[in-house]
């Protein structure tokens, strides 16, 4: 019974063990895997979102740098012929503020703006600022003689000078600022496209990799379920293969305390009826014969006398070993009646007082009950008189409609149940939750101990005598 | 010599003959039967009458105890010696309630049989010396051991005579008789003993008295 009970107390433990390490390790490796695949794919994302932030921020930097000295020169171009217009149409001997000072100005102005334009210019781009700078060349060219002329020659020829050669140059220098305004806008589309384009891409690896991890989580979490559930059957089944065996091992120590008493019983029994017997037909025998012999016959008496002596000391001696195995004033004056017998047999032999006190209902023990609560009452007052030193020791014995109570007190040195547990003990445990009882024991170092076994009565159980 | 009749009931052969012998012995004993379990013996002390039935304790069927209620209750006349391997109080009281007089130790029953018939044949009690012995061991035993003082001394002496005769089984009326005092006095003696001693019925008296040695 030592070793089932081990049984019993290790089992659950290393099974639950076992099962908790395996389904520990599995989460951390699904949720882990699910979860690094999520941090990836985010990063990866945010990586992205910034790259294309970037480019984008690149092409609106490079269209600016390029269309904002074009539109200055536009300006200025345009203010150059203003005035030059200004000057051919005007009367006056000396034209106002276009001396050739402020003519050279106005040219290194545009000229400088020429040279502001950014330096990394396509090949297309280049060509046609070359043309502006060959025609803006051109007309200074042209203009640099008119400059020159007198009030009359103005007055003559300024009209056709500017209808001729100034106004289509002026028109020339236009139209080719337009065109690369023109190009530079369509290089802007280009590049906007080409960013939508690799946004286009960008967007596709981005769902490429959203699927692998969804993919990925997919299979992790099927795999993780169904490992979670064949952990789960493999639990299910060890608990059920263990809960089988100790119904096994609890229905074998029923047979074996079951055995045991039916043994009991009868060797009690044929101790009782034959040797018994034989022995009582042997005293009785004895008796007469020391009834006939003459009373001056010393010798032959007191051999009579020494053959009856030991007769009746081995009467005792079988009468003990069967009464020790079978009580039989259990069958002959019931349950309360062979406790108080036995509570006299351990007072008489030890320093502890006993008493039995019986409730209601305690004389109608059914059979089977009577002789567990015998063998209860019987280990724990011989513990109590054996290892407490107690001086008093209580047996209440009480029968409700369904349930039988039986207590054992006493008022010895006590002990620490949770660490000792004797073969006695679990003997009695046995014995009461074979009959589907409750056992407890309630004691302390010190202070006295209680045992308690509570059975649950069925109606079946309580109509028999 | 008016002769006693006896019926014998034990479920051993053996031990049926060995007290068989012994009470044919004697001139005045006669046994009228014999019963194998208790409810044989029921039935033979109903169609036999017999006035005394020595009856083993321990029987199949229907043991000793049960046979001498129903006995007692069928026929008062019949007086129950009981046979027990057994000298408990269990035993004694339990046996005592069922309305045996005499309660012998079947070690010592060759030895004490003829005296328990008889004494039972006259209305009295007997107890074998070793069941007294133990009885009384017992109560002295409880006695040391819960420091409480022997209740015996709370008796006046004449309580003392109306337990002691009581005890022998004498009735009330009887024990007016024999001690000129009136049945009512004798019945109060009773009720006041029972209350000193704290005794519950007849039987726990007549085990008290043979504890004490008062009667045997």
């Amino acid at each position: 019974m030592e070793v089932f009970s081990q049984v019993r107390e290790l089992g659950p433990k290393s099974e639950g063990g076992w099962a908790s390490g395996k389904l520990r390790l599995t989460l951390l490796i699904s949720f882990g895997g699910l979860l690094a695949l999520m941090v990836v794919a985010g990063l990866e994302a945010l990586r992205l979102a910034r790259q294309l932030h970037t480019q984008e921020e690149a092409i609106r930097q490079t269209f600016l740098a390029h269309t904002q000295p074009l539109l200055f020169l536009s300006t200025s171009i345009y203010i150059y012929n203003d005035r030059i217009q200004e000057y051919l149409m005007s009367q006056e001997p000396q034209a106002d503020g276009l001396t050739p000072e402020e003519f050279s100005r106005l040219t290194a102005e545009i000229n400088s703006t020429l040279r502001k334009y950014p330096e990394n210019r396509q090949p297309e781009e280049r060509a046609l600022l070359e043309s502006l700078q060959q025609m803006f060349t051109e007309q200074q060219g042209m203009l640099n003689p008119v400059l020159l002329w007198s009030r009359e020659e103005r007055h003559k020829q300024a009209l056709h000078f500017l209808n001729e050669e100034v106004l289509p140059q002026r028109l020339r220098i236009h139209e080719t600022a337009e065109k690369i305004g023109l190009w530079n806008n369509q290089q802007l589309v280009a590049a906007d496209r080409e960013m939508f384009a690799s946004f286009a891409i960008l967007q596709a690896r981005q769902t490429r990799l959203l699927a692998i991890a969804l993919t990925a989580g997919l299979v992790l979490s099927l795999a993780s379920i169904l490992y979670l559930l064949r952990l789960g059957e493999e639990a299910q089944r060890r608990y059920q293969e263990l809960a089988r065996s100790r119904g096994e091992l609890e229905a074998l120590s029923a047979q074996l305390v079951d055995a045991q008493e039916t043994e009991r019983r009868s060797i009690s029994r044929e101790l009782h009826d034959e040797v018994g017997q034989s022995l009582g037909a042997l005293l009785v025998e004895v008796g007469r014969l020391a009834a006939s012999v003459p009373s001056d016959n010393t010798q032959i008496k007191d051999h009579v006398d020494k053959i009856k002596s030991v007769a009746e000391t081995t009467v005792q001696t079988v009468r003990n070993i069967a009464l020790l195995l079978r009580p039989s004033m259990l069958d002959d004056l019931g349950l309360i009646a062979a406790l108080e017998w036995q509570g006299r047999e351990v007072s008489r032999r030890s320093e502890m007082e006993v008493e039995i006190q019986s409730g209601n209902g305690a004389e109608k023990i059914p059979d089977e009950y009577s002789i567990c609560i015998y063998r209860l009452v019987q280990e724990a007052l011989n513990n109590a008189a054996r290892h407490s030193s107690a001086k008093n020791a209580r047996v209440t014995v009480e029968q409700t409609a369904n349930k039988i109570l039986v207590c054992v007190f006493d008022d010895g040195r006590g002990f620490d149940p949770q660490r000792v547990r004797g073969l006695g003990i679990l003997g009695m445990e046995e014995r009461v939750r074979r009959l589907g009882g409750m056992f407890t024991i309630d004691s302390k170092p010190g202070g006295g101990t209680t045992l308690r076994a509570e059975f649950p009565l069925s109606p079946l159980n309580q109509e028999r005598p | 010599m008016k002769s006693i009749r006896v019926l014998l009931a034990d479920d051993h052969k053996l031990i049926r003959a060995g007290l068989r012998l012994v009470v044919d012995q004697q001139p005045d004993l006669s046994v009228v039967g014999e019963a194998d379990d208790g409810r044989q013996a029921v039935e033979l002390a109903k169609s036999l009458k017999p006035n005394v039935v020595v009856m083993d304790i321990g029987m199949p069927n229907l043991n000793g105890i049960e046979a001498a209620r129903q006995i007692g209750e069928m026929d008062p006349g019949a007086a129950v010696v009981m046979l027990s391997m057994h000298s408990d109080e269990s035993y004694v009281l339990r046996a005592l309630s069922a309305g045996a007089r005499a309660y012998l130790l079947k070690d010592s029953a060759t030895t004490d049989l003829v005296q328990a018939i008889h004494a039972v044949a006259e209305g009295k009690s007997f107890f074998s010396p070793a069941v007294s012995k133990v009885l009384l061991q017992d109560y002295m035993r409880k006695l040391r051991r819960s420091g409480a003082e022997d209740s015996y001394d709370l008796l006046s002496p004449r309580e003392r005579g109306v337990l002691q005769l009581v005890a022998e089984g004498k009735s009330n009326k009887e024990v007016a008789s024999l001690l000129n005092l009136s049945v009512y006095t004798v019945e109060t003696h009773r009720a006041k003993i029972m209350q000193k001693l704290n005794l519950k019925g007849v039987p726990e008296l007549i085990l008290y008295a043979v504890r004490k040695g008062i009667i045997s």
